[in-house]
């Protein structure tokens, strides 16, 4: 009797696999589908506007269908790869600004013109590089965030701080103030900064003129070992000695400092616009210093100007597999033009072009980093820059910097050794 | 031995008296094995030669674009050997392994007899606790421990310091690669023993009662019961158990990739981050199968002998 | 107190000791699903989530595809436990009661599948299926898992099936029954806990799997339970309470699973299969 069970149970088993094979495989008429791959942003942030694109779109191209998955940041180039492997690429995907060199380089993306599309002449220089490999441009520019300072004005006006710091030395000396003031909790810190957050230690390296990397005659060299970028790292040293008791090995999104932040021992701290209400989010962090929240671009050392930040964003790629190119291009002008950047601006980012830097005005929220936005550094475009980062260079050399386990002179010459090795291989 | 003399004698009688069964008995074998070598094999065999064929080829996204490798005999597995940090990862994962696995079992083993002897409410709310363990998503596992040892909101430093252990304030657990192994190889043996707590207590309640009452009757001590008696008769789970652990131990991946936020320096490498960071991450797929077909050359040489053993297992009829 | 009741009451209280141990960071992860944001990460620990809020779980519950999702796991995780357990109980009778050409190969290949990292496999497994249009279909995820549990299954089945003492064997046989379905119905009560805990294996790596079912699964209402706990992480953030109430869901109905077959694994239960 248990042998018939259990032939009764395997028959039912395979009539589930073969019922949910079934169900899996409609196919419709001759009717045109792409396929877009977007990231969880869009679908929290602005998902009026991908309603939006696809209306316009399927007002263009009567009876089309478009089907918009979204996907995560950490295995999306694992699941691109196996895609364009097993002929299933999407017809549009969001790349991260620097994630394309290196699918630029493979030739993995269709060339497009840049006057098919909405703001092309007035787009960011930032954002069109890393869309442009070899005269070709390559995918289509679609938001970026900057990182400025985001502060509490309650402890800085206790601090006895008017306004906010206009040059590094101002910075320096207001960040004291606040250590005099309430840095006898072990926790706190005037300017909260992770170890390892090489975004904000770079960005001290391009203000004293220094640079990752430069490429002469072909060939890149790491020059972290100059004399300008010994200068700011060493500033930077003093800096976070004094103002920062973040641990020293760990980076900035392990926690994120808005937690710290949330909890009242962090007076200031660098961070992307989208951090701002994440301390505000009631599931994570606390909603009540929304009152005495505000942000300002991060001081240069050189008055006048700031300090220059990374522009972190996202393209849009068509994949040469494709088989509906034109149709990609179509769905992605409608995604990107002026309306739609407005939402996505409305969401705390900063749109593609500077014509539309207008629509960060005015939010409190947002204009911060767009103003931060007008100094800006981007990693040295090589298709092995993606090398540096798995090798953890960077973030090694800061953390080695900060925690004094090696003198900056060492630390900054074995990491651009590093980076000169590993951008010129292969 | 009379148990061996019976079989003999039953084995005779029952083919003397049951000869026309002796064709079923021949196909009767390969019919029960069908259906699962159909499944593995129409599932698994293409992509084992892939890799296979992978590993000889130039693969990168450049190639992977056009569908096309371009053959570059074994220069993937040559810079594999002559790359050093392979040597040390190799080394390194071993002995992880090797730590990992005795650690395991032996923890493991020794709950499940606990298991035994506890009462019945406790013995519920302990399985009740394994299954839990082993039933939480490995990835929200291993963020709970990163939280657990982090150094500003960790209650593992927090509790070290109450207790006057010294001072934890903002004490990084992974500076010194010593004391993250240990961090990492109290996660992992946490994350296995449920496992092999579960699968040996179910080969413990096969043991018949009568054996072990037979035994303790004539006087035997309960160590030398479960030596005589108990450990032959689980010894086939227990090296299928081993093999399985010395598997898996030797791909951790995930523990050692969340513990170090995604960024697990040099020192941390085992063989599958290494194989991630230098292959798979940067879309090189030909390397990335060869060193997939070296790990399965090495972890086939170190499970060889409890491989021989579960062959050899169960050929004296 | 006798000895004995001694002994009883060290045992227990090592029982309980050892469950504290073990239970800790899933107790931390079920007490985080309960607390409020605030609360989440504190410089000194909140021991117990008070203030309790529910806010997590219907966070979670109400997020996009979350009931899809769970349909759609539990018909992998049913299809997967139920047929791989048929097929790795008729191979591991096959392996361990006969002897036949081939059965040396098909053990060493069998383990030697399980040792092929995940990672080389993925796109390989990936082209495989897109051939066969098994694509973005639970189907094919079902298969690939069922690749991944019958090895484990076989061997250990293979393990209990063996570990059945020949006289339990023999002594139900005498009544001269060599039949095949009488011969499965005798060795399934013996090597029931066998199934139990292969079982219980089966669930879990079909129910916790990812990197498959995400590269599989390119519909969101045709995604995972683990895919779906993923999205909680965006690049703005992980939403901790949320993600940990997702994962307290989510380890329920294998918690519920294990304790409605736990009582085959009840120590003594074959006894009296063989008094009888």
């Amino acid at each position: 009797m248990k042998a018939r069970f259990l032939v009764a149970a395997i028959i039912a088993a395979i009539l589930a696999v073969a019922a949910t094979t079934a169900s899996g495989g409609t196919k419709k008429g001759q009717a045109d589908k792409i396929v877009v791959w977007l990231q969880d942003d869009a679908k929290n942030g602005w998902p009026e506007a991908v309603a939006a694109a696809t209306n316009a779109f399927q007002a263009k191209h009567p009876g089309a269908e478009v089907d918009v998955q979204y996907q995560q940041w950490t295995t999306h180039l694992t699941k691109l790869d196996a895609a364009i492997a097993g002929n299933n690429a999407p017809d549009v995907v969001e790349m991260g600004n620097t994630e394309t060199t290196k699918y630029m380089a493979a030739g993995a993306f269709a060339p497009v013109q840049a006057k098919s599309f909405p703001n092309s002449k007035k787009w960011l220089s930032g954002l069109k590089d890393s869309c442009t490999f070899g005269g070709k441009l390559l995918c289509v520019p679609y938001y970026t965030g900057a990182r400025a300072v985001i502060y509490r004005t309650d402890y800085y006006r206790a601090a006895g701080i008017k306004g906010t710091p206009k040059t590094l030395e101002q910075f320096i000396a207001d960040g004291k103030k606040l250590m005099k003031k309430y840095g006898s909790d072990r926790n706190f810190s005037a300017f909260y900064f992770p170890g390892k957050n090489w975004y904000a230690s770079m960005g001290f390296v391009y203000d004293y003129g220094g640079q990752i990397a430069v490429r002469k005659g072909g060939k890149w060299k790491g020059t972290l070992n100059s004399p300008q970028a010994i200068r700011a790292l060493t500033k930077l040293k003093s800096v976070v000695g004094a103002l920062s008791r973040a641990p020293l090995t760990v980076d900035e999104a392990h926690p994120y400092p808005s937690i710290p932040f949330g909890k009242g021992s962090v007076a200031s701290f660098v961070g992307n616009g989208w951090e701002w209400p994440y301390t505000l989010d009631s599931k994570v962090g606390n909603p009540d210093l929304a009152p005495v929240m505000a942000a300002y671009p991060m001081p240069s050392h050189i008055k006048g100007r700031y300090m220059p930040t990374f522009l972190g964003g996202s393209d849009l790629a068509v994949p040469i597999t494709s088989s509906k190119k034109s149709l990609a291009v179509d769905w992605i002008a409608a995604f990107t033009n002026s309306a739609n950047m407005r939402a996505v601006a409305k969401a705390g980012n900063i749109p593609n072009a500077t014509s539309l830097v207008g629509f960060t005005k005015g939010n409190p929220k947002v204009e911060p980093f767009a103003k931060a936005a007008k100094y800006s550094w981007f990693i040295p475009k090589s298709p092995n820059w993606a090398n540096v980062e798995s090798a953890n260079v960077l973030q090694d050399m800061c953390s080695q910097i900060l925690s004094g386990s090696k003198s900056v002179k060492a630390a900054t010459t074995s990491a651009s050794n590093a980076i000169t090795r590993i951008l010129n291989a292969g | 031995m009379t148990v061996a003399e019976s079989e003999v004698s039953l084995a005779s009688r029952r083919r003397r008296r049951w000869s026309r069964h002796r064709v079923l008995g021949a196909v009767a074998p390969y019919a029960l094995l069908a259906p699962a070598a159909v499944v593995l094999g129409a599932v698994l065999f293409y992509p084992l030669y892939l890799i296979a064929r992978l590993s000889v080829e130039k693969y990168g996204l450049f190639e992977l674009i056009r569908h096309q490798g371009k053959w570059i005999g074994l220069d993937n597995y040559t810079q594999i050997i002559h790359d050093g940090q392979f040597w040390r990862v190799l080394v390194r994962t071993i002995v992880f392994t090797a730590v990992n696995v005795s650690l395991t079992m032996v923890l493991g083993t020794a709950i499940a007899l606990l298991l035994v002897k506890v009462s019945g409410v406790v013995r519920y709310m302990l399985t009740g606790a394994l299954v839990f363990v082993w039933a939480t998503p490995v990835v929200v596992a291993v963020d709970v421990w990163r939280w657990i040892v982090d150094p500003q909101f960790g209650i593992l430093n927090w509790a070290l310091t109450k207790l006057h252990a010294g001072d934890f304030f903002h004490h990084d657990w992974f500076v010194n690669p010593w004391s993250g192994f240990a961090v990492i190889t109290a996660l992992v043996v946490w994350g296995a023993i449920p496992f092999v707590t579960i699968t040996v207590f179910a080969g413990l309640s096969q043991v018949p009662t009568e054996l072990i009452e037979a035994a303790q009757i004539d006087g035997a001590r309960s160590w030398n019961v479960f030596r005589e008696v108990t450990l032959p008769l689980l010894k086939p789970i227990f090296v299928i158990l081993a093999s399985l652990s010395i598997i898996w131990d030797f791909q951790v991946f995930n523990q050692i990739w969340i513990m170090l936020d995604q960024r697990p320096s040099a020192d941390y490498y085992l063989m599958s981050v290494y194989s991630f960071v230098e292959s798979f991450r940067l879309s090189e797929y030909g390397l990335g199968s060869a060193i997939a077909v070296v790990m399965v050359l090495i972890m086939f040489a170190v499970t060889f002998v409890y491989i021989r053993q579960m062959v050899k297992a169960g050929e004296v009829r | 107190m006798s000895s004995r009741q001694l002994s009883k009451v060290g045992w227990n209280a090592l029982g309980l000791a050892v469950f504290v141990v073990m239970i800790f960071p899933v107790y931390w992860m079920v007490s985080t699903a309960f607390k409020t944001g605030p609360n989440i990460f504190s410089y000194s620990p909140k021991w117990l989530p008070i203030p309790a809020t529910l806010a997590n779980f219907g966070d979670a519950i109400h997020r996009q595809y979350f009931w899809q999702n769970v349909r759609n796991s539990l018909i992998v995780v049913c299809v997967v436990v139920t047929l791989s357990l048929a097929l790795a109980f008729l191979a591991a009778l096959a392996l361990a009661k006969f002897r036949f050409y081939g059965r040396k190969a098909f053990i060493v290949i069998t383990i030697a599948v399980l040792m092929v990292p995940l990672n080389a496999l993925i796109i390989p497994l990936y082209i495989t299926l897109s051939r066969v249009h098994e694509v973005n279909k639970l189907s094919g995820v079902i298969i690939t898992y069922m690749t991944f549990v019958l090895p484990f299954a076989i061997w250990t089945l293979r393990g209990f099936i063996l570990g059945v003492p020949r006289e339990l064997e023999e002594a139900a046989m005498v009544d001269g029954t060599t039949r095949f379905g009488a011969f499965v119905r005798i060795l399934l009560p013996l090597v029931a806990p066998g199934l139990v805990a292969t079982s219980i294996f089966a669930f879990i790596q079909a129910w916790n799997e990812y990197i498959i079912a995400y590269v599989l699964l390119s519909s969101p209402e045709k995604q995972t339970l683990t895919v779906w706990l993923a999205s909680f992480t965006t690049n703005r953030g992980t939403a901790w309470g949320p993600l940990m109430a997702g994962a307290t869901l989510t380890a329920v109905p294998v918690v519920v699973f294990f304790l409605l077959v736990q009582r085959r694994i009840a120590f003594g239960l074959t006894a009296g299969a063989v008094r009888g």
